[in-house]
């Protein structure tokens, strides 16, 4: 049980090691298609490393329970995250639903401490970044559902196993509109633009960080880093047929995050009410086409 | 050959620790340096050429914030009247330690075109301390860009202090504050 | 005690000791409640479990008992409730009009409960659930309004109605009042005719689409520590007719051969799922905090039906689960806005703020119960939510399965808001001479937040005793171990993920002290873009929280009230009819009529 444990902060660091280094290349990446020169490939790592070095200020014992809950709630969906096949820290638990739920407690801390420090402008971005999340999430959840009910599993590994073992049929070639569906609303969950309303540093003034300075900032960069890590490897597990070893699973999560960072980068915001009629309209339209068909007529590539 | 003798290992105090951690932190932060930018005066038309493609002040790892509380560096570009200098002294009091001031242009200096203006303050480290002043009317992003990297030197020979120095003379600064400002009863956010 | 007759009997007579008690002194009679109830508890609770109860009759005439694992699970949760909201009388009593009759309703109405869960009988059940309705008629209206409690006897009588109906046509059929008996004799037309007349029931009771009106309006006005019996424990009188019409008589109709399921339970799926998302749609726009989570009972209540309709064993422990679960929250939710309303004298989100520096255990209280509502691991909610959803996967039901993942998606922005609005957010001047709750009120808190812990955490012991319930319905239970609960499609360890988030949280803790001590600042010490704001007020944002979304439906929102509204108003006009026809002022009209209808009525019984 220890060993599993450890072994689960072992996923959870690698998930923020990995997710900061390809943010950080995102971003050179990023400056290059603006014809700029780009940060150096590590600039995530010293920005949270400053971060946490700096005196902050605090409102109050809320303000740092609330990123404790969050930071804390992330690190443990993490440890469920399996990486590869085999390579996981809790055998026969990775269910999905684990990942939905336990890394909604640390939205639910981050968005606390947000409002528990009296700004207003928090106060919005978290509305804002609940509206988004209601607005994604029904019809990636629409699409889950069919694969589940297709692979009549909820775990993540077994949903794996279930495309390597008909000839590596991803679910994105299966299931190509819902594979459509799961990716716009992997732009949602990282935030990215067009889906970017919550934070929208010119608008909100940074939405729920506002507030925060020094380590309460640097911390909830870490969560984010390994939240990002865990979206994308859901993506990466329930579309792209999961890996059987480690290299696969890195150039899998390499492509799928710079796919979504390069469409954020030529896009511009939508308003918070836009994202909600986006999202209910085409993505849900789709994600219900795909599962009628699949379900209902078993038409399945 | 190793010695046999036995030789006590130095014990370092915590102070010695403590600098050490000091040294390290300031590598993080001279390169990861977030800005405030105060856009009060004509000056602020020139950080967006240093930001953008041409000259890139992210590759120096910096980059414009929302808040103060994120921010590392006040950019007080151009001339302070009387009224914006409260509400920056304001912002300068809610960033996080350590923080640094850049005064851009010949305003923050001594007051420029506008020296003999009542309305404007004429030396800006009068009221908070600063750590790089970028002169000229305007500077070009040239010398911008080579402000910042002055201010990382500095930071680097541990001579960017002026937090420290703030927080030392908090009364002096506070007096010449309230000389210039006059201290103002406030009725709602609209009046002074 | 371990006879059910004499525990009502109990109740009844403590019920008038404790009328007296409160007419001399409101505190005394409370605190005799407190322990009536107690005894009431103890007593279920240490005979009950082992099916060990006392059924005999001997002194009631008319009424026979008898003991089942579904009828007690409900008796012992709701018996519960009672118990954690009879702390709070001793706080709230002094200051309602009819003080002195309200211990004594309230036992009353508790003594209905038990006989209604313990009966085997249709008429004595209706009888206990008039005896419900009736005594919790008069305790509604000493909350804020009136109408509430006509809103609410409106459609409890629709509901009775309709079960009265439902139970003479058994009656009709099988020629015995017996419940059991009864309902399995039903077959062909007559089955589905009592089905639907019995989901009517259940839909008035449980405040489900369409029949959803008076939830709001009577769990809003409500007396304070009325409205969490209202949400937590009477509302789930609804689930257990549900059950009796859902499973026990489910009549053979068509078959939707693709989810494997009867077109009767289907439609109550669906009708469930209108349920959840019009409750999640009305608790986001809804401003005062009571009313908002009377709608997250009602989606709830929709998570219920869902779940009874899917038939198989997974889907019935979801659903039992999820009314223990939200029992407990949504008392524990109930409760902790009680003790704010008491504190500040209003529940309107727009008028309150930063409660959390004044009643931080309240707060907490909150915090537990909501994320166990909001269905977030390490929760009771969670569990029963699992359940659900896998039973509504494994049937590929995607219509149903659209609401009941908006229903829990959704309940994060509603449950949000009353944290945010109400005690996050900035410290209200007029606020600031707030006391945390008494101690007598943090007791049943504690507890809650406990047991919602508890829930979430081993929910073994509990699933265990839900299989006996599913077993006794005629289906397979789930596979529970201690730790780990097997569904259809993979398995949950409660415990484990408890342990990971304890071990995260530990792991945040440490990165948080290691770390420089941060300077505490003032609340108003706000960035602000460098204005001056001096008023907190300015800086709470409380009105209109989610005003984009809301934008959305606005126009959308009330054409159920306005339905009503039409139907009442047609209703009136029939009355008025009836009134011009048969109360005319002149007497020979009066008469004619009687002797009119005496002679039809004797027309008919000749022929």
């Amino acid at each position: 049980m220890i060993l599993n444990i450890l072994i689960g902060i072992g996923i959870a660091f690698f998930g923020f090691v990995l997710q900061t280094s390809i943010a950080g290349i995102n971003r050179k990446i990023v400056g290059r298609l603006q014809k700029r020169h780009g940060p150096r490939w590590y600039q995530e790592f010293i920005d949270i490393f400053k971060l946490l070095s700096k005196r902050s200020i605090t409102h109050g014992w809320i303000f740092d329970f609330g990123v404790i809950m969050a930071l804390g709630g992330i690190i443990a969906t993490a440890m469920f995250m399996p990486l590869t096949n085999n390579f996981l820290a809790f055998e026969n638990f990775d269910n999905f639903f684990i990942f939905v739920y336990l890394i909604a407690v640390g939205m639910l801390g981050m968005a606390m401490s947000a409002s528990g420090s009296g700004n207003p402008w928090a106060s919005i971005g978290v509305m804002r970044a609940l509206t988004t999340m209601l607005a994604y999430e029904v019809p990636f959840l629409i699409v889950v559902l069919t694969i589940i009910n297709l692979t009549g599993n909820s775990s993540l590994t077994e949903i794996m196993l279930y495309q390597q073992a008909s000839g590596n049929n991803w679910f994105l070639i299966a299931l190509p509109i819902g594979g459509l569906v799961g990716f716009i609303a992997l732009m949602g969950m990282l935030g990215k633009k067009p889906f970017e309303t919550y934070v929208a540093p010119a608008e909100i003034a940074s939405g729920p960080m506002v507030e925060y300075g020094g380590k309460q900032l640097g911390m909830l960069f870490i969560m984010n880093e390994i939240s990002a890590f865990i979206e994308v490897s859901l993506f990466v597990h329930l579309f792209l047929g999961g890996a059987t070893n480690i290299f696969e699973f890195l150039i899998k999560y390499f492509v799928v995050y710079t796919l979504a960072n390069l469409i954020s980068s030529v896009n511009g915001r939508f308003k918070i009410d836009q994202v909600v009629k986006f999202f209910y309209k085409w993505p849900l339209i789709m994600a219900v086409t795909q599962a009628v068909i699949a379900i209902y007529f078993g038409w399945v590539i | 050959m190793l010695s046999t003798k036995y030789t006590e290992k130095t014990k370092l105090t915590k102070d010695e620790i403590d600098r050490k951690w000091w040294e390290v932190g300031d590598y993080f932060r001279r390169n990861s340096l977030w800005l405030l930018m105060y856009c009060t005066g004509c000056c602020a038309v020139e950080l967006p050429p240093s930001m953008t493609s041409a000259y890139d002040m992210e590759r120096l790892g910096m980059g414009p914030m929302a808040t103060p509380r994120q921010a590392d560096i006040l950019l007080v570009s151009g001339y302070l009247s009387l009224k914006t200098l409260r509400r920056l002294i304001y912002t300068y009091e809610q960033m996080s330690e350590p923080k640094y001031v850049i005064g851009l242009g010949s305003c923050p200096i001594n007051g420029g075109i506008y020296h003999d203006s009542h309305a404007v303050i004429n030396q800006l480290d009068q009221y908070i301390p600063v750590d790089v002043y970028v002169a000229g009317c305007m500077p070009n992003p040239e010398s911008i860009l080579n402000g910042f990297v002055d201010l990382m030197e500095s930071i680097k020979n541990k001579t960017a202090n002026s937090w420290k120095k703030y927080r030392d003379n908090n009364e002096w600064y506070k007096q010449n504050q309230k000389d210039a400002l006059g201290e103002v009863i406030i009725h709602d956010e609209f009046h002074e | 005690m371990a006879s059910v007759e004499l525990l009502i009997l109990f109740l009844v007579g403590a019920g008038v000791i404790a009328y007296i008690l409160t007419r001399f002194n409101t505190f005394l009679g409370s605190i005799f409640t407190i322990f009536a109830v107690m005894f009431v508890f103890v007593s279920l609770a240490g005979y009950g479990f082992g099916m060990n109860m006392d059924t005999t009759v001997n002194i009631l005439p008319g009424i026979s008992f008898t003991e089942t694992y579904l009828g007690f699970y409900f008796a012992i949760i709701i018996v519960f409730v009672y118990l954690m909201v009879s702390f709070f009388h001793p706080y709230y009593l002094s200051e309602y009009k009819y003080k002195n009759s309200y211990n004594l309703l309230f036992l009353l109405s508790l003594a209905g409960i038990l006989g209604a869960f313990y009966t085997d009988n249709f008429l004595n059940l209706f009888f206990f659930f008039e005896l419900i309705i009736w005594t919790t008629m008069f305790l509604i209206p000493q909350g804020k309004s009136k109408e509430a409690a006509v809103s609410y006897f409106g459609f409890s009588i629709a509901g009775s109605v309709a079960m009265l109906i439902g139970i003479f046509i058994t009656y009709n059929v099988s020629g015995t009042f017996s419940i059991y008996q009864g309902l399995a004799a039903l077959s062909g037309t007559n089955a589905i005719f009592v089905f639907v007349l019995f989901i009517i029931a259940a839909f008035a009771k449980l405040g489900s689409f369409p029949l959803h009106i008076w939830l709001p309006i009577a769990h809003g006005n409500a007396p304070h520590p009325f409205s969490p019996v209202l949400s937590g424990a009477l509302v789930k009188l609804g689930a257990f007719i549900g059950v009796l019409a859902l499973i026990r008589i489910a009549p053979a109709t068509g078959l939707f051969t693709a989810m494997d399921l009867p077109i009767g339970q289907y439609v109550v799926a669906i009708l469930g799922s209108m349920s959840i998302v019009f409750g999640t749609l009305m608790a986001i726009k809804e401003d005062d905090a009571k009313k908002l989570l009377a709608y997250s009972s009602m989606s709830h209540g929709g998570y219920i039906l869902v779940a009874f309709s899917i038939l198989n064993g997974i889907a019935f422990a979801g659903g039992f689960y999820h009314i223990l679960a939200h029992a407990l929250a949504s008392a524990g939710a109930f409760m902790a806005i009680a003790a704010v309303a008491r504190a500040t004298g209003t529940t309107k989100m727009k008028e309150l703020g930063g409660m959390i520096h004044k009643m931080p255990i309240t707060y907490l209280a909150y915090l537990i119960a909501i994320i166990s509502m909001a269905g977030i691991p390490p929760m009771g909610g969670f569990i029963s939510k699992w359940l659900i959803f896998q039973a509504v996967i494994d049937k590929g039901m995607i219509f149903v399965g659209i609401a009941v993942f908006f229903g829990s998606v959704g309940s994060f922005l509603y449950v949000f808001r009353p944290l945010a609005a109400l005690f996050l957010g900035q410290e209200l001047t007029e606020y600031k001479k707030v006391k945390e709750a008494p101690l007598l009120m943090l007791i049943p808190t504690f507890i809650l937040m406990g047991l919602n812990v508890y829930t979430g955490v081993f929910p073994g012991g509990i699933l265990k005793f839900i299989n006996n319930i599913i077993v006794e319905l005629g289906y397979t239970g789930i596979e529970v171990s201690t730790y780990e609960i097997n569904g259809t499609n993979g398995i949950l360890n409660p415990a484990l993920i408890g342990l990971i988030f304890a071990v995260g949280s530990g792991i945040a803790f440490l990165i948080f002290i290691v770390l420089k001590k941060s300077r505490k600042v003032e609340l108003m010490d706000t960035y602000t873009a460098a204005n001056f704001v001096h008023d907190e007020h300015l800086l709470h944002y409380a009105v209109d929280f989610y005003a984009p979304l809301e934008r959305l439906y606005e126009k959308q929102s009330n054409w159920m009230t306005k339905f009503y509204t039409a139907l009442a108003e047609k209703v009136r006009e029939l009355g008025k009819l009836g009134k011009y026809l048969f109360m005319s002022k002149n007497i020979s009209t009066t008469v004619f009529w009687i002797v009119a209808i005496i002679i039809f009525l004797l027309w008919g019984e000749v022929l």
